[in-house]
This record gives C-alpha cells, sequence and structure tokens, in this order.
C-alpha cells in the first residue's frame, strides 16, 4: 500500500473564457496526514477540491485518490471519499437523524445498519439531544457538525473539508477543530481548505500556500515559518507622531541583528505602530528600547513574537492574507455555489 | 446495478414525500389551486355548454363535466413546474453536492423527484375528481376511467416535469424556471382543446390546436369522462405523452450528465 493517498499532477482548470482557476498544480497528500490548502477567496482552494471529489471536471493533469483516477471510476472514488461542503449540504425540512440516515442510505446501507451508524455519529459531534428535531431550528455551527458527520457516514479514507470553520462563532470553531483532530487521530487522512492561517496553523501537518490558482509554498506550519529567519518586534509609541515615528525607526535600524524595519504608517494611532523583523528578538529587546529611548521617544507598548503564516503570506505574495477580498468570478460558476439568501 | 437503482429512486423519492409533508401550507394551496380552477371557470362560463353544437361535439351539455379535463391539466402542469423548483432548490444550498459525491446513479436523483411528484398527482386529481363528482359530473367510464384519468395525470405529469427540470438545470435559477414554466402551460392550454372543443375555437386557434400537446390530453380526459372508452383517443394521448416524456426527459438526464461531469 503506497503511502501517498492523494497524488495530484500538473492539474489545472480553466473556465470560459480564460479564466485560470486552477493553473497546474501538483501535490501529494500522505496517508494519515491533515494536509491544508491555505489562501485567499479565488485562490483556486474550491475548485480544486471540487475536481478531487468528482464534483467538477478538470481541464488537463491527473489526479488519483487511493490509487484510483477520478476520471476512471468516479462511483469508487465516492465510496472511499467524504466532502463537507462550504455550503453545508443538508435538508432543513429534516430532522439531523433523518438526514444522516439519508445519507448512509445514499451509501447503500440497510435500514438497521443506518440507525446503528447514526446514532453512533451524533454522538461524535455531539447532537444525540438535538437530533429530531428539524434543521432549520440548528445553529450555524449545529448544521456545520451535523454535515461533518454526515460526510463520515461511509467512513471514509479520505476527508475532504471545503473551508469548514468560514462563517462560525469562536466557539463552533474550536469544536470543529476538535473533531478534525479526533477524526484524524482515529486514521482519517483530511484534505482542508481555509482562508485562515490559524486554522492551517493550528489542524495542518503540512500545507500548500495557494493564491491564484498556484501553489506559492509547500511544508510544514513550523518550516515555513522558519523561512521568514526572523521574530517579529511590534512597537507602538506614547506620541503618536510619524516625526517620533521615523527618529525611533532610524535608532533602531543602527542595531546589529534588525533584518528589516517596517514603514511609519501614514495614520500613525495608538493602534497602529512599528513592525521590526529581528533575528533573535527576545536578547535584542533592551538595546532596542535603549536606542529608541535615546531617540527621544517613549514606548508605550511591545510586543515580541513568533512570526505567523501571515507574514509568510505577506512575504510570498506582497498581500496580506485578510484583508483581501477579491472578486469571485470563478465560485460563482461551480454547481451549488450560491448560497441561499439568509 | 437494476436493483441498487430501484433502491435509490425510493429513498429519494421518500426524502421528497417527507419534506412535502412537512410543509402544510404548500399542500393547502396545491388542493385549493384546482377548487378555484373549478369553482371560477365553471360558474363564469356555464353558458358555453349552452352553445349550438356543444352537445353534438362533446356529449354533454354541462360545461363544468367538460371543463373538469382543463382543470385536470392545469393542476398536473403546475405540480410539474414544482419538480425544477426543488432541484434549484438542491442545487443552491449545497444538497445537491451532497448527493453527487455519494456513489449513487444521476438518474435516479431525477426521478426519485419525479415519481414524487408523481403521487402528489394522483392525489390531488382524485381531489379534483371528488369535486367535480360534487358537481354533478358523471364518469361515463366508470371506476376502471378514473384509474385510467389517474394513470394518464401521473404519465403527463411526469413527461411535462422534464421541461421544469431541464429549464431549471440549464439555468439554475428558481425564477426562470416559474416563468418559462407559467408561459408555457397557459397559452398552451387556452389554445387547445381543454377549455372548448376544437370546432368552436376560431380558425388559427384551431390550427394550433391541433398541433399542442395539450389537446390530446385534454380529449383523452373528456373522453373518459363523458362517452368512455375510445381507443383511438387513448392512443393519440399514449403517443403525446411518450414523445413530450422522451423529449424532455432524455435532455434534462443529458443537461445534468454533461453539467457536472
Amino acid at each position: 500500500m503506497s503511502n501517498v493517498i492523494v497524488e495530484v499532477k500538473d492539474l489545472r482548470k480553466v473556465f470560459a473564457p480564460d479564466i485560470k482557476a486552477v493553473d497546474g498544480i501538483s501535490f501529494q497528500v500522505q496517508r494519515g496526514e491533515i494536509f491544508g490548502f491555505l489562501g485567499p477567496n479565488g485562490a483556486g482552494k474550491s475548485t480544486t477540491i471540487k475536481i478531487l471529489t468528482t464534483l467538477l471536471a478538470k481541464t488537463s493533469g491527473s489526479a488519483t485518490i487511493d490509487g484510483q483516477d477520478i476520471d476512471e471510476d468516479q462511483k469508487a472514488v465516492r465510496r472511499i471519499i467524504g466532502y463537507s461542503s462550504q455550503e453545508v449540504g443538508v435538508d432543513d425540512d429534516l430532522t439531523g437523524r433523518e438526514n444522516l440516515i439519508l445519507q448512509c442510505r445514499f451509501h447503500h446501507m440497510s435500514k438497521a445498519k443506518s440507525e446503528e451508524n447514526v446514532q453512533s455519529l451524533l454522538e461524535t459531534v455531539k447532537l444525540v439531544e438535538a437530533a429530531d428535531r428539524r434543521l432549520s431550528t440548528y445553529s450555524g455551527g449545529m448544521r456545520k457538525r451535523l454535515d461533518l458527520a454526515s460526510a463520515l457516514v461511509s467512513d471514509p479514507k479520505v476527508l475532504f473539508l471545503d473551508e469548514p470553520t468560514t462563517g462560525l462563532d469562536p466557539q463552533s470553531r474550536q469544536d470543529i477543530w476538535e473533531y478534525v483532530k479526533r477524526l484524524n487521530q482515529k486514521g482519517v487522512t483530511i484534505f482542508l481548505t481555509t482562508q485562515y492561517m490559524e486554522e492551517a496553523d493550528r489542524l495542518a501537518n503540512r500545507l500548500c500556500i495557494v493564491d491564484q490558482g498556484k501553489i506559492v509554498a509547500e511544508g510544514t506550519p513550523k518550516d515555513l515559518k522558519a523561512k521568514i529567519g526572523a521574530d517579529v518586534i511590534n512597537l507602538r509609541f506614547k506620541e503618536a507622531s510619524a516625526d517620533a515615528c521615523s527618529r525611533a525607526s532610524q535608532a533602531i535600524r543602527g542595531l546589529a541583528g534588525v533584518k528589516e524595519v517596517g514603514i511609519c504608517p501614514a495614520d500613525l494611532t495608538s493602534e497602529s505602530g512599528l513592525t521590526v523583523l529581528a533575528q533573535d528578538g527576545a536578547s535584542l529587546v533592551s538595546q532596542l528600547v535603549k536606542a529608541v529611548d535615546g531617540a527621544g521617544v517613549t514606548i508605550d507598548h511591545l510586543t515580541l513574537s513568533a512570526p505567523t503564516l501571515d507574514e509568510v503570506f505577506l512575504k510570498l505574495t506582497g498581500r496580506t492574507l485578510n484583508v483581501i477580498e477579491r472578486k469571485e468570478t470563478v465560485k460563482s460558476r461551480g454547481w451549488g455555489a450560491r448560497r441561499r439568501a439568509r | 446495478m437494476k436493483m441498487e437503482w430501484g433502491s435509490e429512486v425510493l429513498v429519494i423519492f421518500g426524502r421528497w414525500n417527507t419534506k412535502l409533508l412537512r410543509q402544510p401550507i404548500v399542500i393547502f394551496f396545491s388542493l385549493i389551486n384546482p377548487l378555484v380552477w373549478f369553482l371560477l371557470f365553471t360558474q363564469a362560463f356555464s353558458a358555453i355548454g349552452g352553445l349550438p353544437n356543444f352537445q353534438g361535439l362533446t356529449g354533454t351539455k354541462d360545461y363544468t363535466t367538460f371543463f373538469t379535463a382543463a382543470v385536470i391539466i392545469q393542476t398536473v402542469t403546475s405540480s410539474a413546474l414544482q419538480a425544477g423548483i426543488g432541484l434549484v432548490n438542491d442545487l443552491d444550498s449545497g444538497f445537491m453536492d451532497k448527493m453527487r459525491v455519494a456513489p449513487i446513479n444521476k438518474s435516479a436523483i431525477l426521478f426519485g423527484k419525479l415519481f414524487s411528484d408523481a403521487i402528489t398527482t394522483v392525489v390531488q386529481v382524485i381531489i379534483i375528481l371528488a369535486i367535480g363528482l360534487a358537481l354533478g359530473v358523471q364518469f361515463a367510464s366508470g371506476i376502471a376511467g378514473v384509474v385510467l384519468i389517474l394513470a394518464f395525470a401521473a404519465a403527463f405529469g411526469i413527461a411535462w416535469s422534464g421541461l421544469s427540470l431541464f429549464v431549471a438545470l440549464t439555468t439554475k435559477s428558481t425564477q426562470t424556471t416559474l416563468s418559462v414554466g407559467l408561459l408555457t402551460t397557459f397559452p398552451l392550454l387556452f389554445l387547445s382543446a381543454a377549455v372548448l372543443p376544437v370546432k368552436l375555437l376560431p380558425n388559427w386557434v384551431q390550427s394550433v390546436a391541433i398541433v399542442n400537446p395539450f389537446t390530446y390530453i385534454a380529449e383523452v380526459f373528456q373522453s373518459l369522462i363523458i362517452r368512455g372508452f375510445e381507443w383511438g383517443v387513448i392512443g393519440n394521448a399514449l403517443a403525446t405523452i411518450l414523445i413530450i416524456g422522451v423529449i424532455t426527459l432524455t435532455a434534462s438526464i443529458t443537461v445534468f450528465r454533461r453539467k457536472i461531469s
């Protein structure tokens, strides 16, 4: 048995007239890992997941899931995968239990087997008490948990999660993370897409950073952050003026170990300040404070932190991950991509 | 394979039935609709029954008896519209993707819905016939004829649903599906033998009515209600339903398969 469970080679998807949603990507997912696809809206994450789950035809390239070509025997692929879409594909008129039984029946389980299976799934996602209520009464987090359970009915080898926590409250997000981790511990390989760097950092063993249909970096979160090669020091000053900031900036620039000093923000407020990238930041802090003091500027607030995937994305693409709201030209072409207006 | 298809259709059929039973308002309006048609038209146009030749052409001078066929067609076609609407809702909610990721046959997704709608249609037509009976309509072909009416209504419903499925799958829009449905149904109904016997229609309408499938469906209902079993009329209706069904359902299944692979 090969250790690679998902293998993608030079995958492309071009939507008419000439929108390269997925522009030649290749990667491998190892059996038993959580593999993340991190990128902003419109990066091609959903398109990739829809191709791998047989929902969308690729333009070119190849992909296999557990050795099965996704084009050759689609039913065989569908038997070994689970999919939880961004839209949460549940039926609001049915109860939680009915939704899950329906999914079991789609996988050709007997009624008795379905009921038994559903009971244990409901326990897994902690929805036993709400099981016999209609989905229209569920909260967003509950719906997502039920959707996750419905992706698990067939005991899949690979679980595809398309932005599993987008739009959820922090508590629900934590819950979903817990379930995903627990499932993975039970041996389920998980492929997940996300636009939250924290999610990728917390869950993924390995991840690809994707942007505009291309993979721009691949590795473990730790490796990717290590590539930045520095700590991040954030400074805010008592005197919120451009002059104070530039004097401080001048003073810091001369210190040994400082790799990069950010630009003073044009609209300096008590909330924004100066970012400094430095090797071995901890030992530099005292010198840095002295230098700034010497320039006649008083520090109000200082934080020292390791780089996050945000900084990685920023360095690779020149943009930050969180502020980007690109027009989703590609997504609206996918089936079922429109959400019911709520 | 065949067994599998059958059980898949059954599962999807069951889902739609459950959904419908959970929506009492939808059920209420689907039952009120034929009642309104029945009372509105037959009361307003009862004088039509007294037109010269009406009895000679139709076999009855009671317009309510004649118009029962039109009420059945109107109800069947408006229920058929729902097939496409249900599908668009599934596309929007993401439930369609859930079904498509499961190892089931694509056509089972469509036929499960069609059969569920056919059951609804049969129940509606039974109610129409009961209202008719209460309004004094007599069924010349008896119980066997009533069963045949129900079978024709269900079959025509399935065939006509294909149009709504096709539009729904092509446009993925509830609005368009509804508009196309209404814009085809109403003209076809009034340019057919459903409201007046063909010979009493203006000349140009007659030439439309002759090629209008609704004419042959209306005639089979009228024939079974007013006169009894007329095999030529039954044959025409059967052929009409087969032709419509093969065209619309093949088109929908083709679009369904192509759109997603």
